[in-house]
C-alpha cells in the first residue's frame, strides 16, 4: 500500500501548503499562456512586444501575490482547526494550541468550533495509537462503540449536567449541559463555586479518607458571581465509589429559573421590610411617646382607646415578622444568631405586649417562666416571636374571660414551654395539619381572622434551635402548645463535638455562637 | 459616667423627632444629625456619650459611618457607646460586622421610644 498520506496530522499542513503553492503557480502560468496566445494571434504584440510582455509578466505576478493573500486569509480557520486537532491527539509539536478565548476568536463566532473540539477530545477515549491520558491504566471500554455513543447523545439532550471524575478528579466525561471550563490545554474544569467550607473538593476528601460509598447534596450552587453574565444556579448532587473508574458522578439540575427569582426577591423582601417598618415605627413610637405626655388628661375610656390602638400596632409588627420570615425561610435565609439566654429573660422583652394585648382583649394571662431554668441557645427575638405567636393564637381561639397559662420547666434534658387555652380547641385531622403553610382550619376560616403562617414560622424557627414543637388539643375543651428546646450546654457540646465545618466558634458567656445552619435539613 | 450627651443620626424626620423629642424629656441633651456626612463630623467633633446610628442614610451609610469611626487601628470615638438603630434588612454580613462594632444593634420597629431608654439606662449601668 502506497502511503502518500501524511502520517502524523501535524505534517499534514506542510504538505497541503506545497499543493496550494504549485496549484497557484500552475494556474497563473496556464493564465499566462492562454492571454499570451489569444494576445499573439490578434496581433497585439507587433506595435509594442515590450510593452505587452511586461504587462502580462505584472499581471502573473501579482496574480500568484493575490491568490497566496486570498488562501492565507481562507485557510486560516482550517490552520488553527488544525493545531487544536494536533494539540487534542497529543503529537510532539511546538506550537501553542489556540486558546477558544482569544478575542479574534470570539468575535468570529470560531470558539464554539474549538471548544467543541477540544470537548469531544475530553469526552472521547483516545485512540489506541495515541498515548491515552485520560483513561490511564483502565481496560478499554467494552462496551460497543455504538452504545456509547447512544448514551452520550441522549446525555446530550438532557438539560441535566453530568460529569464523570476519575480517582486524580480529571473530569473523564461531561455532557453538554454541564457548566464545564475547557481550558486551552483541552482540561475541563468544573465551574461551579460552592459556598464557604462545602465544596466538591472538601467533600472528596474527606471521602478519600473515610468512605467507600457516598452521596452528597449541594443546593443553589452558582456557576458565575452574582452580576456576572450567564449565572446559573444548580442543585448538584455528586456519589462517590472508591475504587470504581468513575469514582465520582456529578449529577447537575439547572433550577436557575426557581432560584434567580428568589434573589431578585430577597432584595425587594430587604426593601419592603425597610418600607414596612418604617410606619410601623412611627406609629408604635408616637402611641408611645403620646400615652405618656397625654396620660393626666385622658379619660379612663381614652386610655382603653389607646391600648387598643398599641395593641393593634403590635399586633401589625408581629405580623410583618412572621412574613418576613416567612419569605426568607422559604429562601433558606432565615438564620439564626444564637445567643446563651433564659426563657424568661426572652419572655421579658415580649411581657408588657402580651400583658397588654391579653387585657385589651379580655383574656386572663398568667405567666410563669422560672428564672432559675438551665440556659439555652437561641435567637432571642426569633423565640420571642415565637411566643407571641402561641399566645397570639391563644388569643384569638379562647373566649373572652378565658384563662391562658404560660408555663416553663424541664423536661428531661429539655427545657419545655408550654402555653395553654381553653377555647374551642381542634379535632384530631386539623392537628395534624396544622403546621403547614397557609393551613387553616375549615371553622377557622369562617370565625377567626388569619393567614396560616404563624404557626408554620413559629416550628421553622423552633426547628432551628434544635427543639420540637407540639400540641394536645381536644375539641371544644382548648389547645396547649409545647415548645422543647436543648439546653445551651447540649448545643455547645454538640458544637464543639461536630465536625470542622462547625469550627468550633463557640464563645462562653454572652458570645455569639456563630452557626446558623446546624438545625437546617 | 453616666450617659449624658446623645447624638441621633437619623434621616427619617418623623422617627428622628420622636426620638429626639422623647430623650430629650427624659432630661439628655440631643443633637440630631440628618446625613452621614454630617453625623460623622459631628461624631468626631464632639465626645458624644451616645450615638444613636441609623443604617440607610444620604451620603454615607450607617455602615461606613461605623466603620471610619472603629474601623481603623485606633478606636477614635473611645469615650462612646453606639447603638444602631435600623429598619434594613441587611445581609449576614454587614449585619455581623456592625454588631461586632457597635454596643447593640435594635429593630427600629420593634423600640418605642421608651423602650429605647430602657435600653440606653441598661447601657449605663453596665458601665
Amino acid at each position: 500500500m502506497a502511503v502518500k498520506a501524511p502520517k502524523l496530522a501535524k505534517d499534514f499542513w506542510g504538505h497541503f501548503n506545497r499543493g496550494v503553492a504549485w496549484l497557484i503557480i500552475g494556474l497563473q502560468i496556464i493564465i499566462l499562456a492562454a492571454l499570451g496566445i489569444v494576445l499573439y494571434v490578434v496581433g497585439f504584440f507587433e506595435n509594442n512586444p515590450l510593452a505587452v510582455v511586461a504587462t502580462l509578466l505584472a499581471q502573473t505576478i501579482l496574480g500568484v501575490l493575490a491568490s497566496a493573500l486570498l488562501f492565507r486569509f481562507v485557510a486560516r480557520p482550517l490552520k488553527d482547526m488544525l493545531a487544536a486537532i494536533i494539540h487534542v491527539s497529543g503529537e510532539p509539536t511546538t506550537s501553542t494550541p489556540p486558546n477558544p478565548n482569544d478575542t479574534r476568536f470570539e468575535k468570529s463566532g470560531f470558539k464554539d468550533v474549538l471548544q467543541t473540539i477540544y470537548q469531544l477530545a475530553s469526552n472521547e477515549p483516545a485512540p489506541a495509537d495515541a498515548p491515552a491520558t485520560l483513561s490511564e491504566g483502565s481496560e478499554p471500554a467494552v462496551t460497543p462503540q455504538a452504545t456509547h455513543s447512544i448514551i452520550e447523545r441522549a446525555l446530550d439532550n438532557t438539560t441535566c449536567g453530568f460529569v464523570v471524575m476519575n480517582h486524580e478528579r480529571v473530569i473523564t466525561f461531561s455532557n453538554k449541559a454541564a457548566p464545564i471550563n475547557i481550558d486551552q490545554n483541552g482540561t475541563s474544569h468544573l465551574s461551579l463555586l460552592f459556598n464557604g467550607e462545602d465544596t466538591l473538593e472538601n467533600w472528596l476528601t474527606h471521602c478519600e479518607e473515610t468512605a467507600v460509598r457516598a452521596e452528597h447534596t449541594w443546593t443553589r450552587i452558582p456557576n458565575k458571581l452574582p452580576e456576572e453574565e450567564g449565572r446559573r444556579f444548580f442543585d448538584v448532587i455528586a456519589s462517590y465509589d472508591k475504587g470504581a473508574e468513575s469514582e465520582v458522578v456529578l449529577t447537575m439540575i439547572d433550577r436557575t429559573e426557581q432560584y434567580a427569582v428568589g434573589e431578585q426577591e430577597l432584595d425587594f423582601i430587604a426593601f419592603a421590610a425597610h418600607e414596612l417598618r418604617g410606619p410601623i415605627t412611627v406609629i408604635r413610637g408616637y402611641l408611645d411617646v403620646l400615652q405618656d405626655e397625654l396620660s393626666d388628661v385622658l379619660r379612663d375610656d381614652q386610655h382603653e382607646l389607646f391600648r387598643r390602638l398599641t395593641v393593634s400596632a403590635n399586633r401589625l409588627s408581629g405580623y410583618i415578622n412572621n412574613i418576613l420570615n416567612t419569605s426568607r425561610y422559604d429562601r433558606r435565609h432565615l438564620k439564626m444568631h444564637l445567643t446563651e439566654t433564659s426563657l424568661s429573660d426572652i419572655y421579658d422583652t415580649i411581657k408588657d405586649d402580651m400583658d397588654l394585648r391579653a387585657s385589651a382583649q379580655g383574656r386572663l394571662l398568667s405567666v410563669t417562666i422560672p428564672s432559675d431554668l438551665p440556659h439555652i441557645a437561641a435567637d432571642p427575638a426569633s423565640l420571642g416571636e415565637v411566643m407571641g405567636n402561641l399566645i397570639d393564637n391563644a388569643i384569638k381561639y379562647s373566649n373572652e374571660g378565658g384563662a391562658i397559662t404560660v408555663t416553663a420547666s424541664m423536661k428531661g434534658e429539655l427545657v419545655e414551654f408550654s402555653v395553654e387555652d381553653h377555647g374551642i380547641g381542634m379535632p384530631g385531622n386539623v392537628v395534624s395539619n396544622l403546621f403547614q403553610k397557609f393551613y387553616r382550619s375549615h371553622r377557622s376560616r369562617e370565625t377567626v381572622a388569619g393567614t396560616g403562617i404563624g404557626l408554620y414560622i413559629s416550628k421553622a424557627i423552633v426547628e432551628s434551635h434544635g427543639g420540637t414543637i407540639s400540641v394536645r388539643s381536644e375539641e371544644g375543651r382548648g389547645s396547649t402548645f409545647i415548645v422543647s428546646l436543648p439546653t445551651y450546654q447540649a448545643v455547645a457540646e454538640k458544637l464543639k463535638a461536630g465536625d470542622n465545618s462547625n469550627e468550633a466558634l463557640i464563645e462562653q458567656g454572652s458570645g455569639w455562637i456563630k452557626n446558623h445552619s446546624m438545625y437546617r435539613g | 459616667m453616666a450617659i449624658q450627651t446623645i447624638l441621633v443620626i437619623e434621616d427619617d424626620r418623623f422617627i428622628g423627632e420622636m426620638y429626639v423629642r422623647s430623650l430629650k424629656k427624659a432630661g439628655y441633651d440631643v443633637d440630631w444629625m440628618i446625613d452621614g456626612n454630617d453625623g460623622l463630623i459631628a461624631a468626631r467633633n464632639k465626645a458624644y456619650d451616645l450615638l444613636l446610628l441609623d443604617v440607610m442614610l444620604p451620603e454615607r451609610r450607617g455602615s461606613d459611618i461605623l466603620e471610619a469611626l472603629r474601623g481603623g487601628s485606633e478606636d477614635l470615638i473611645p469615650h462612646s457607646k453606639v447603638l444602631v438603630l435600623t429598619n434594613f434588612e441587611q445581609d449576614d454580613e454587614s449585619r455581623l460586622a456592625m454588631e461586632k462594632r457597635a454596643d447593640g444593634y435594635l429593630i427600629k420597629a420593634e423600640i418605642t421610644p421608651s423602650k429605647l431608654l430602657a435600653v440606653i439606662k441598661q447601657l449605663d449601668s453596665q458601665q
